[in-house]
């Protein structure tokens, strides 16, 4: 009996990113008291291995495939999809942080060690086949990005977004609680795969379901800041350090969206009627929102913020497709937004200058004259966002649109795709000042790229290029894995 | 690899080049730029010499998978259509870069790299067989565009760029709908493969949906075109554009509008573009007419001459549009001459712009007294643009007025008044420019031409007279495509042909996909 | 078998030399290639003329396909038969005779090559409009002449009158083109090609309808290139040009390429007799207006100019009628006469220094025998003194006219007594009477400088077009010195020539006959000689009256001038027809387009509405902007009443789903 508690070795490795992850948080806070002041780049470091080990942990995991804790967990192309994603938006996130940890005087250990923790909360989301482990791996991404949100303890900015980011989290995580505990009442268990069966039944009683949906459909909403709830997203993103917001914009996304492809598509698929509607008009309130307010913003950052916001609305299409085809999609175009996201938040950091003191958009006048690559590489990304062809943005767009017309949404994929139009206006926005002003005092004052953001930078680039030229090898990745989810 | 990826290829290889250039060597750039554009040139030409004419089908096809799964293919090749249009845009680079030679003083390495990129783009427009590929492609013209507009243009060059950045997005994004919309139905992007299901009714497109692909197309074709009243930026563009720019702009981009009609709209969706031709040939008709009066008022040159492209191309269309052979052949003529003749225009009026730095008509007078050359070959280019016979715009006029006669007569007694008035602007504003007294500012800033600019501005005049007085180089394998072309749209019937020309229309099928896969 | 080829390529060869070596070439080179080009094409003219079968059947040449699309295939053909033979020796003969008379006219310009270029340019175009085989290379030339015309009225290039003429003549005479391009659009529907041959020969059995449309679709491009009613109003302004242009271009040669046209197609207007009457109507019509206007000029150019005008009507009047034949040979003898008639006054013009105002000249014969005697014959053979050649064709048209509707004859004769009275009064104040000249010759002695331009500027603000050319034909050596002098050989030799074949022209060719292998002879007419009488009688009227009213007693004019009041200036500002285009058709067109399509439709309503679109997304932006209070307890509420909506609409949703 106990036997069967005692993980076996197999299992372990199945969750060893997770493992490793957490190892090295806690070594890392071990360390803090020893070399926290002497060598604080050591813990970047540090972090930064975690993050390529675990990446080589989930791989080695994805070999071995199945279950684990007595099917509490489950290790598919699926989950390991999410996994690397996440991870590498982790090593990312350490990257684009070294200077600006170093630039406002701030500890670096705990930072790193959150971040190895959130991103631990996320694999463990995107492999849960539970929805209490869910519930969980969710709290721990969350708690610690409440922290990272309001790191610089000293920054009312900071205070007031991790207050926000707090508080309306954790509101919307009850609303998803409430629905988890709805379903448990129904179906008399929270394993994905038996609440599937469950429902398979004839004569489930749908209203209650639906009703559960919807409530998990608000808690998950908030996360990935959809309409209407997206409320929380421009003030946040804002205020947080800009590393940070990077790190939030891409990486609880992309493992929440993993929940909603998992928990939607798989066990909700029968009663998708019900929903696919409400989706429909999320995804476009969405859009449209985040567009249209994106068009009058001056602060980069909050441009970003109503961006992903809208990129949040291109996701939801996939999502209210309902096909393997839309999974994937949706599952590419969330490598593709991380990379371009990251890449334009990099730039955002490098520019900000200490206490992010030019973050409007004129500060990047003359960029193109004063850092022709810095500016280039930034090009990419808007080109990218925009959805040029050769650019992961405009391989993504196209992958969930054309999902949305193989489900016959012809609507939804015609307003969407206007609206990447009316994107367009405010992305151009930032390559008109970089290039076709003169150089401002930002520009001038600017010192040259650091190492770590060139990575953060030139790895992205390279990435959004790979992703809109040979996207290949990822589109077979995402799609077997969007298989293996039915 | 074939002689077509190589003059694709080429381009690409110098954009590249170029770029990772250190910035400091500034000639050396230029006369790289120069050399890969004369290169491809060169190479283009052995388009012309090995293509067979008569030969159904697509030639120079090379056909690779790019992506998997979707299938997105590879897939280029040429046919009459295309083989003329490709051969401008590798004419017309060298002229370009050449002409920036000393226009262009600031950012020497990312302007000749944008214009090797843009290059680029046009030659792959016109090649691609691959409808995700097309998109590609004419996506890719646009951001060298911008940027050379952005960057290099005048003073309201930022309004300039961004209205036409987003002017052409609106267009081409309603494109992309449509183009997945038809993978959907025909899970391939390759163009003679659905083409041939269209053709076959394995894809029943019902007259709805028809309808509504058809726009979605036009709608992008007609912004790039433009045609009235989607015109409104390509005034502001051309004002504002680099020499380089506008006659890039003018002389080949308009095209890739035109040649979107000709090569998508009408075989894809032959019932809904008879069904809507009537409207589109009375907008074709408004614009010749509308876009050559307000052309006539003009303070600006560079404004002038682009009003006039919006008349010009109002030719195109309404040539497209009579579903005729004659006025088929003639709009794929007046593109190419449209190419040489507005280019050349915009080619000098830069050259005028380099000596006093300025557009204004009213700041010119008496040129011709101190600068004979330029002026006279200002006069022959202004006598090409009004379509003088023995240059090249008369035969395209002709063949497209004519064409335009036979499905309606009518609609030829309108057109015609484009041709009147193009006489009054641009000789109002050749008087106004080079005759009469010699203005001060003229006689100290205005010389004749230098060689380099010469070197610019011979081979155009040269080319109007060739196509002016022997169209039999260019036409035959152009009317042999677009036999093609209208064998498909007359199948869709409504239209009854002209005899003259159901004599002449070729016998192959659509596009020969046939031989494309 | 003769290269026809040749014919037209040699000026080209001229026009390509002069045009570009020419600037480095001496006058005596470029006039001697220029000249020559053009004699030599007269030479191959000849030898073609001289070979035997052309007369019977047509020589038809095909050099090389030019236009190949769907059923258009129009060939560069140039073919020869009669009409044309009479064509060419006109433009080749008059036109070696002018380039002669230039070489002398010009001596003093610059530009000279250029202006030599120009000429053998035309020359070009002009040939292929008479050798050309088919409809498109007859437009080739057409078009070709016209741009000619306008370079050459636009020579002195830095005087805005002049090229402003130059403008006119080309823009008016593209109305013109417009109806002559449909008509060959209509023709190549209705026949499937625009070659004579095949077109004339299927034209029979064709519905006379399409066919009356053609012919009056050519005759609107027939009345801009010929200056006829509605479009003539050209022609005076291009008296701007240089006279020796005015003589070949704008009398001899290109304005009567209209009437070639017309008879070419003869066999399309014989089968649309509402369109032959227009022709004749149209032509009668000019005749007269022309000829009251010519009455009251004082610019001696002008005079001619609308002399030519109403000549030309008289060759409409020739076509329309049916004699079709005589409107050529009219044709031919009015290049002879009106030639002469212009290139005697560019004689006298430049005798007096570029005076053109025949009120500042007076007692010239004494100064200018020979010029004085050659004018004097061009004059007899257009007021149609018997013998003269101007009386055998006035005549010819004038009785097919009788024989076509007595009234037409009866206008047509009126306007030969006009006709012969303002020549002859051109003449008596020119030659007879005092010198009234000499300071403005003073005046006149700049040569073409910017300052005499200047003040020529002014001049042509305060009378129209009267007299503007002072500055522009003045020649720097001559002019300086007061009196008037006699021109050089070099012009006086085709003078000679000229005022030769307008006393003979009219035996010497017997075009009527020569053609009427083409045109049947019109069938006689009753009491042909009575008509024959009465308008000798109006001619010799009509110069008798101008002797007493400027010979006998030159006060006379004024008073009936002063008498006829509001009528003379009426007719002295030319019906203000300039004025009333102007008012018309130019001015609405220019303010309608900048005021309604430009700022209006264009910048206002399509642009508006574009950036109309942009500025709206952005308020909306800004609204949503206030969405965002940055209040966490609105954001909490938002959340709540979001969640409450979509548990709802769940709930209601699942409920739905079987």
């Amino acid at each position: 009996m106990l036997g069967n508690f005692a993980p076996s070795s197999v299992e372990l490795l199945r969750f060893s990113p997770e493992l490793v992850l957490t190892a090295a948080g806690s070594l890392l806070m071990m360390l803090d008291p020893l070399f926290g002041k002497k060598s604080p780049k050591l813990f970047g470091h540090i972090s930064v291995a975690a993050f390529l080990l675990a990446i080589f942990a989930s791989v080695q995991a994805n070999a071995v495939s199945g279950r684990a804790f007595s099917n509490l967990l489950i290790v598919d192309g699926f989950a390991t999809y999410f996994r690397i994603l996440v991870l590498t938006i982790g090593v990312f996130a350490v990257l684009s942080s070294y200077l600006y940890l170093d630039r406002e005087a701030a500890d670096t250990p705990e930072y790193h060690s959150l971040l190895l923790f959130s991103v631990a909360g996320q694999c463990l989301m995107v492999a849960a086949n539970d929805l209490i482990m869910i519930f969980l791996g969710l709290e721990i991404s969350s708690i610690a990005s409440y922290v990272l949100a309001g790191y610089l303890r000293n920054d009312r900015r900071n205070n007031e977004s991790a207050l926000k980011y707090f508080l309306l989290g954790s509101f919307a995580t009850g609303f998803l609680l409430y629905g988890v505990s709805i379903i448990y009442g129904v179906t008399g268990t929270t394993k994905l795969d038996e609440i599937r069966t469950a429902l398979a039944v004839p004569g489930a009683s749908t209203a209650v379901v639906a009703v559960a949906a919807a409530l998990m459909l608000v808690g998950l909403g908030f996360k990935v800041s959809a309409a209407p709830f997206q409320v929380w997203a421009p003030d946040v993103y804002q205020g947080a350090p800009a590393p940070v917001s990077a790190f939030m914009a891409t990486a609880p996304k992309a493992a929440a969206f993993a929940i909603f492809l998992r928990i939607f598509v798989t066990d909700f698929g029968k009663i998708g009627s019900a929903w696919e509607p409400l989706i429909w008009i999320s995804a476009l309130l969405s859009m449209t929102i985040g567009n249209f307010a994106a068009l009058t913003q001056t602060n980069i950052k909050r441009m970003l913020a109503y961006s992903s916001i809208a990129h949040a609305g291109y996701l939801l299409v996939a999502i209210a497709a309902r096909s393997e085809i839309g999974t994937a999609a949706a599952m590419f175009y969330l490598a593709a937004y991380a990379l371009m996201n990251i890449g334009a938040f990099a730039v955002v950091i490098h520019i900000a200058g200490k206490g992010e003191r030019h973050l409007q958009i004129t500060d990047l006048a003359g960029l193109g004259q004063r850092q022709p690559l810095t500016a280039a590489l930034l090009t990419v990304f808007v080109l990218s966002l925009i959805g040029v062809p050769l650019t992961g943005g405009f391989f993504g767009k196209f992958y969930i649109f054309r999902s949305a017309l193989e489900s016959h949404l012809v609507w939804l994929a015609v307003l969407g795709l206007l609206n990447s139009a009316v994107a367009a206006y405010y992305y151009l926005r930032l390559l008109v000042v970089m290039y076709m002003y003169e150089p401002g005092e930002a520009a001038d004052s600017l010192e040259p790229l650091s190492p770590g953001l060139g990575l953060a930078l030139v790895l992205p680039a390279i990435g959004t290029f790979v992703l809109g030229i040979l996207p290949g090898s990822v589109l077979s990745f995402a799609t077997v894995g969007a298989a293996l989810i039915k | 690899m074939n002689l077509l990826d190589l003059v694709i290829a080429i381009p690409a290889l110098g954009f590249l080049v170029a770029l990772i250039m250190p910035r400091a060597m500034e000639n050396f750039i230029r006369l790289l730029a120069l050399g890969f554009s004369l290169v491809a040139f060169v190479v283009s030409l052995g388009l012309v010499s090995g293509f067979q004419n008569g030969q159904a089908g697509l030639q120079f096809v090379s056909n690779w998978i790019w992506i998997a799964n979707p299938e997105i293919r590879y897939h280029v090749g040429i046919d009459g259509l295309s083989l003329w249009l490709i051969i401008l845009s590798t004419f017309l680079t060298p002229i370009a870069i050449l002409l920036s030679w000393k226009y262009v003083q600031h950012r020497i390495k990312e302007f000749y790299a944008f214009l090797l990129l843009l290059e680029f783009g046009l030659v792959g427009v016109f090649a691609a067989w691959d409808l995700f590929l097309f998109y590609t492609f004419w996506e890719v013209v646009l951001v060298p565009m911008y940027f050379l507009i952005g960057i290099w243009g005048h003073e309201r060059r930022i309004y300039a760029t961004v209205k036409f950045f987003l002017y052409t997005m609106v267009g081409s994004v309603l494109m992309l709908a449509a183009i997945i919309f038809l993978y959907t139905q025909a899970h391939t992007f390759d163009y003679g493969e659905i083409l041939s299901q269209l053709g076959s009714g394995r894809i029943a497109l019902d007259h709805g949906t028809e309808t509504l692909l058809f726009l979605a197309f036009f709608l992008a074709f007609a912004i790039k075109v433009p045609l009235f009243p989607l015109h409104t930026w390509l005034p502001d563009a051309h004002v504002e554009a680099p020499t380089a720019g506008s006659v890039m702009l003018a002389s080949v981009m308009l095209k890739m509008g035109t040649y979107g009609l000709v090569r998508f709209c009408l075989p894809m969706f032959p019932t809904a573009a008879k069904e809507n031709a009537p409207w589109i040939v009375i907008l074709a008709i408004i614009g010749i007419v509308v876009g050559a009066l307000v052309a006539m008022v003009q303070p600006n040159m560079k404004k002038l001459v682009a009003y006039s492209s919006v008349s010009h191309l109002g030719f195109v269309v309404l040539g497209i549009f009579s579903f005729t052979q004659v006025g088929l052949d003639g709009a794929v003529y007046q593109m190419l001459n449209h190419g040489i003749s507005t280019g050349a225009l915009f080619l000098l009026v830069g050259f005028l712009y380099e000596r006093q730095h300025s557009l204004e008509i009213k700041d010119y007078g008496g040129v011709a007294t101190v600068a004979p050359w330029l002026s006279i070959l200002f006069l022959i280019t202004t006598l090409a643009s009004i379509g003088l016979p023995t240059l090249n715009n008369f035969v395209g006029e002709f063949l497209v007025l004519q064409g335009a006669a036979q499905a309606n007569f009518s609609w030829a007694v309108f057109a015609a008044f484009g041709v009147i008035l193009s006489a009054c602007y641009m000789l109002w504003m050749y008087q106004r420019v080079f005759f009469g007294a010699l203005a001060h500012s003229v006689k100290h800033h205005v010389t004749d031409l230098s060689p380099r600019e010469w070197a610019c501005a011979v081979p155009l005049v040269v080319l109007m007279v060739w196509m002016g007085m022997y169209s039999q180089t260019f036409l035959p394998v152009v009317s042999e495509a677009n036999a093609r072309i209208l064998e498909r749209t007359s199948k869709a019937g409504l239209m009854k042909m002209n005899p003259h020309i159901a004599a002449n229309t070729g016998s192959a099928v659509g596009g020969g996909n046939v031989h494309a896969r | 078998m003769q290269n026809l080829w040749l014919i037209p390529a040699l000026p080209f060869i001229g026009f390509l030399i002069n045009g570009i070596l020419g600037r480095k070439l001496s006058k005596a080179v470029v006039s001697s290639i220029a000249v020559l080009s053009v004699v030599l094409s007269f030479g191959l003219v000849v030898s073609v003329g001289l070979s035997s079968d052309w007369g019977a059947n047509p020589i038809h040449q095909h050099y090389f396909t030019w236009i190949q699309s769907g059923g258009v295939n129009i060939g560069w053909d140039f073919m020869v038969d009669k009409l044309t033979m009479i064509m060419l020796m006109v433009v080749t003969g008059i036109g070696s005779l002018i380039h002669i008379y230039a070489t002398g006219y010009m001596a003093h310009e610059e530009g000279y090559y250029r202006f030599f270029a120009y000429l053998n340019l035309f020359m070009f175009f002009m040939l292929n409009l008479v050798l050309g085989a088919n409809y498109l290379l007859l437009f080739v030339g057409w078009e070709g002449v016209g741009l000619c015309s306008y370079l050459l009225i636009g020579f002195y290039f830095v005087k805005k009158s002049a090229t402003t003429a130059g403008n006119k003549a080309f823009i008016v005479n593209r109305i013109g083109d417009f109806g002559f391009s449909l008509a060959m659009f209509l023709i190549f529907m209705t026949f499937g090609s625009l070659d004579f041959g095949k077109v004339f020969a299927a034209a029979p059995g064709k519905p006379a309808e399409t066919l009356t449309a053609i012919a009056l679709l050519m005759l609107l491009g027939a009345t801009g290139k010929s200056a006829q009613i509605p479009l003539y109003v050209w022609l005076p302004d291009a008296m701007e040009g240089p006279t020796p242009v005015s003589a070949l271009i704008h009398a001899a040669t290109m304005v009567t390429a209209g009437v070639y046209m017309c008879s070419r197609s003869a066999a399309i207007f014989l089968k649309a007799p509402i369109a032959m009457d227009t022709v004749a109507i149209v032509g009668l019509a000019t005749a007269v207006f022309a000829a009251t206007i010519g009455l009251t000029q004082y610019d001696i150019k002008k005079v001619f100019a609308y002399s030519t005008v109403s000549q030309l009507g008289y060759m409409f009047l020739g076509v329309g009628v049916g004699a079709f034949s005589a409107g050529v040979w009219h044709l031919m003898t009015h290049a002879f006469f009106k030639a002469l008639l212009f290139m005697g006054a560019g004689s006298v013009i430049h005798a007096c220094g570029g005076e053109q105002d025949m009120r500042q000249m007076g007692g010239l014969k004494k100064y200018t025998p020979w010029t004085c005697g050659v004018l004097a014959c061009a004059s007899l053979a257009i007021a149609g003194v018997p013998g003269t050649s101007g009386f055998f064709s006035k005549d010819a048209i004038l009785t097919a006219a009788y024989a076509h509707a007595p009234w037409m004859f009866w206008v047509g004769v009126v306007t030969a007594g006009m006709t012969a009275f303002y020549v002859w009064r051109a003449f008596w104040m020119t030659f007879w009477g005092e010198y009234r000249g000499g300071h403005a010759s003073a005046a006149a002695g700049h040569g073409h400088d910017a300052h005499a331009h200047a003040d020529n500027h002014a001049h042509a603000d305060h009378h129209g077009h009267d007299d503007h050319a002072h500055g522009g034909q003045a020649h720097g050596g001559h002019g300086a010195h007061g009196t008037p002098h006699e021109s050089p050989w070099s012009m006086l030799g085709p003078l000679v020539v000229l005022a030769f074949l307008s006393l003979a022209g009219g035996f010497l060719f017997n075009i009527p006959k020569f053609l009427e292998s083409m045109f049947p002879l019109h069938e006689e007419v009753a009491n042909e000689q009575m008509l024959m009488g009465i308008s000798i009688a109006a001619g010799l009227i009509g110069i008798a009256v101008s002797y007493f009213l400027y010979v006998v007693s030159p006060e006379v004019p004024a008073r009936i001038a002063g008498a006829l009041g509001g009528i003379y200036t009426l007719v002295y500002n030319k019906y203000f027809v300039d004025e009333l285009y102007d008012a018309t058709i130019v001015q609405p067109l220019v303010e309608g387009s900048t005021a309604v399509l430009w700022h209006g439709l264009d910048q206002g309503v399509i642009d508006g509405a574009v950036n109309g679109a942009g500025s709206g997304s952005r308020s909306i932006g800004g609204v949503l902007k206030h969405l965002q209070s940055g209040n966490i307890r609105t954001y909490a509420t938002w959340v709540v009443v979001g969640s409450v909506i979509l548990l709802v609409a769940m709930g209601l949703n699942g409920g739905m789903v079987r």
